[in-house]
């Protein structure tokens, strides 16, 4: 008997030890299509729908991160805004553009609102969005898309700052009938250098101009730098890793932490 | 048969006279609108209160701090009509109040901290 447990046991440590020892410890590096991906799942189970698989790069492509995280309002937090249906029916988050009237690079956005009695019609309407383990096929191809742009090594492969210079996409900064302020010239303070706390690792340079651009001022102060008075806050990579600070966008949706060198950019100085 | 034509006519002049007062009452108090016209000024006062005050937050750096505190003030005072909005409505505009003030009042604490 005794034998037979010991064996059970060891047959279980064999096969099921390797197994938990890779639970939550290794985190898969998303694909480029993927990066910025959200799921969204506040209330679309209790519906009968599907999660809403948001798709981060084709938004980002046509919006700063300003209209939709300012203007239109959705939190920095997956999850964290709640969206209703009943939001979206009345002409707010996704339904800001998506009403079956908003046109956008000449097209006319699909409508967002989904209720419990649709049509085999709205269904598939319903489905672009609330498609969650479903096979729903996309108007948009990621690769079809990001085919001419500058690429770059993480996230999604592409370098977004690049691509906006080079006028190959044309993120709006304005919403008609939403946005507050049409104007882009934002008065920041010049680029300054942050000094790292490991030795030998380059200086990062933080540009308040390159972030102005797409966020604006009040996406990040207060609520994600709190800090007033310049090196009191001390910023960790572990801290950021956990999307404090800088990793709020960028372990999401901007460039991730594993790109070193676009952040620790100033040289070491002999 | 004469009363009765004669009571007929009275009560139509009465009835006449009652609507034309009832008609001039209604416009002198200022009448029903249709629901738009009656939701439009209120919710235009706020919207460009609104737009007012928070399409300013890019240029924050280069206000005064007493500037900072009035815009501050105005979005306060934003709050409360804002409250009675709808659930929707409310929400996105409480969050984008509070993003509004929040960075006027971060630098005007930081303009603070630079003169001591």
């Amino acid at each position: 008997m005794n034998q037979r447990i010991f064996i059970a046991a060891a047959l279980i440590l064999v096969f099921w030890g390797p197994a938990l020892s890779q639970t939550g410890v290794k985190k898969k590096r998303p694909l480029p299509y993927e990066y910025g991906r959200v799921i969204i799942d506040n209330y679309s189970d209790k519906a009968d729908l599907a999660p809403v698989v948001f798709e981060h790069w084709i938004h980002r492509s046509m919006f700063t991160c300003r209209v939709c995280h300012v203007d239109i309002g959705f939190a920095m937090k997956a999850g964290a805004t709640g969206i209703t249906a009943a939001d979206n029916a009345r002409g707010y988050y996704c339904g800001t553009c998506h009403n079956g009237k908003r046109v956008v690079d000449g097209k006319t956005v699909f409508q967002s609102s989904c209720s419990k009695k649709v049509t085999a019609e709205d269904a598939k309407r319903c489905q672009r969005c609330h498609s969650y383990g479903l096979k729903v096929a996309s108007d948009f191809d990621f690769f079809q898309f990001s085919q001419p742009l500058p690429k770059e090594r993480f996230g999604n492969g592409l370098d977004w700052e690049k691509s906006e210079e080079l006028g190959l996409i044309k993120p709006a900064s304005f919403l008609e009938g939403v946005s507050t302020s049409k104007g882009n010239a934002f008065v920041v303070q010049k680029d300054f250098a942050l000094d790292p706390k490991v030795e030998g690792m380059p200086d990062i340079i933080f540009s308040h101009k390159k972030h102005t651009v797409w966020n604006g001022c009040e996406l990040c102060h207060p609520d994600i730098f709190m800090g007033v008075k310049r090196g009191t806050v001390k910023y960790s990579m572990v801290d950021i890793s956990l999307g404090k600070s800088c990793g709020a966008c960028h372990t999401t949706v901007a460039f991730p932490l594993t790109d070193c060198q676009r952040c620790h950019s100033k040289p070491v100085q002999p | 048969m004469f009363f009765a034509t004669d009571f007929k006519a009275k009560m139509i002049t009465v009835v006449l006279v009652l609507g034309l007062v009832g008609l001039c009452s209604v416009r002198a108090m200022g009448g029903p609108q249709s629901s738009a016209a009656q939701a439009n000024p209120a919710q235009d006062t706020w919207r460009k209160e609104f737009n007012e005050v928070c399409s300013k937050t890019q240029a924050a750096m280069t206000f005064s701090q007493e500037e900072l505190t009035d815009l501050i003030l105005r979005c306060d005072a934003l709050l409360p009509q804002i409250e009675k909005l709808d659930e929707s409505q409310k929400k996105v505009y409480m969050g984008r109040l509070r993003m509004c003030r929040g960075l006027y009042a971060y630098v005007l604490d930081a303009k603070r901290n630079e003169k001591k």
